[in-house]
């Protein structure tokens, strides 16, 4: 009896340590794949995370966050599955928590645009009537340069208002859900997006459309 | 009656811009509609809003990463590897 016992507790003592050393073995593989991604991928994440922020640091840190999660959660990653698209997944996550955490509400009580568009009566200022675009509106999505002004557009808004365009394109969500996570009225939202529309729009006729 | 139906452009500009996210009541439908049918500035600038809504999505959201411009960043590169350690 007191022989059975003995040999259950070496038994026991032998599997804990085995169990240890596997346990570290892989953590050390682990994270001598993920140092192999780092120097596969990081480049290719950072430019993302770049051109979605425009922020260098905001970028470096996204993508450092983006490695230390896939370490934490390495064993979520199944080896069918692309290293690639599975850290850009990551790297998109933390994308969109970027600019929900970044989106301050309340909305800014910046009436500026509005009433340079519409007069006392809320109808449109004679000389701001919108009308056809006499610049060329077809094919704009292949003209390079109509992008790189759009860009510099996005960059002349205001931040909250750059951040509202994000969120409302950024993962194609319902309205409701977007609001639901950032806590502000539906109401709120909108004309939060109505404002940054006019100055967009505003910005891209002056040196777009009606150049 | 008529100040239902007269909706002002800010008004109706600003249900364009609900309209692309949330789902418009009947009465905000019914009006929205009447105004655009009598104000051609709030007619194009509907369709405008529309191009640059399709021109955002475009540029900020569905482009490949592999399409962005790649800028190389040895040092972060260094930093993870040290971080991972």
């Amino acid at each position: 009896m007191r022989e059975v016992l003995f040999f259950d507790q070496k038994s026991i003592s032998l599997c804990y340590s085995n169990c240890l050393e596997s346990s570290k073995m892989e953590s050390k593989r682990t994270s001598e794949i993920i140092k192999d991604w780092v120097e596969l991928y990081s480049d290719n994440l950072y430019s993302w995370a770049l051109y979605k922020t425009s922020s260098k640091e905001t970028a470096e840190d996204l993508v450092q966050e983006t490695f230390l999660a896939a370490v934490q959660s390495f064993d979520k990653f199944e080896a069918k599955s692309n290293p690639k698209t599975w850290l850009f997944a990551i790297l998109n996550n933390k994308i969109g928590d970027f600019f929900r955490t970044s989106f301050r509400s309340p909305i800014e009580d910046n009436q500026g645009i509005l009433d340079r568009m519409f007069d006392k009566d809320s109808h449109w200022r004679a000389d701001e009537k919108p009308q056809e675009w006499t610049n060329d509106a077809e094919n704009l999505l292949d003209n390079s340069e109509f992008l790189i002004t759009l860009n510099d557009c996005m960059h002349r808004l205001p931040e909250n208002w750059r951040v509202a365009i994000h969120l409302k394109f950024l993962e194609e969500k319902k309205g409701e859900l977007i609001c639901q996570e950032l806590q502000i009225t539906p109401t709120n939202f909108w004309q939060i997006l109505h404002r940054s529309k006019l100055q967009l729009r505003k910005c891209l006729e002056m040196n777009w459309f009606n150049e | 009656m008529m100040n239902f139906l007269m909706l002002s452009c800010k008004k109706a500009t600003e249900l364009i811009e609900k309209k692309s996210l949330f789902k418009l009541t009947l009465a905000e439908k019914v009006q929205l509609r009447m105004h655009i049918s009598v104000c051609d500035a709030c007619k194009d600038f509907e369709k405008q809003s529309g191009m640059l809504d399709t021109a955002i999505r475009y540029h900020y959201v569905k482009r490949d990463a592999s399409e962005v411009p790649q800028t190389e960043n040895k040092p972060l590169k260094k930093k993870i590897i040290s971080k991972l350690k």
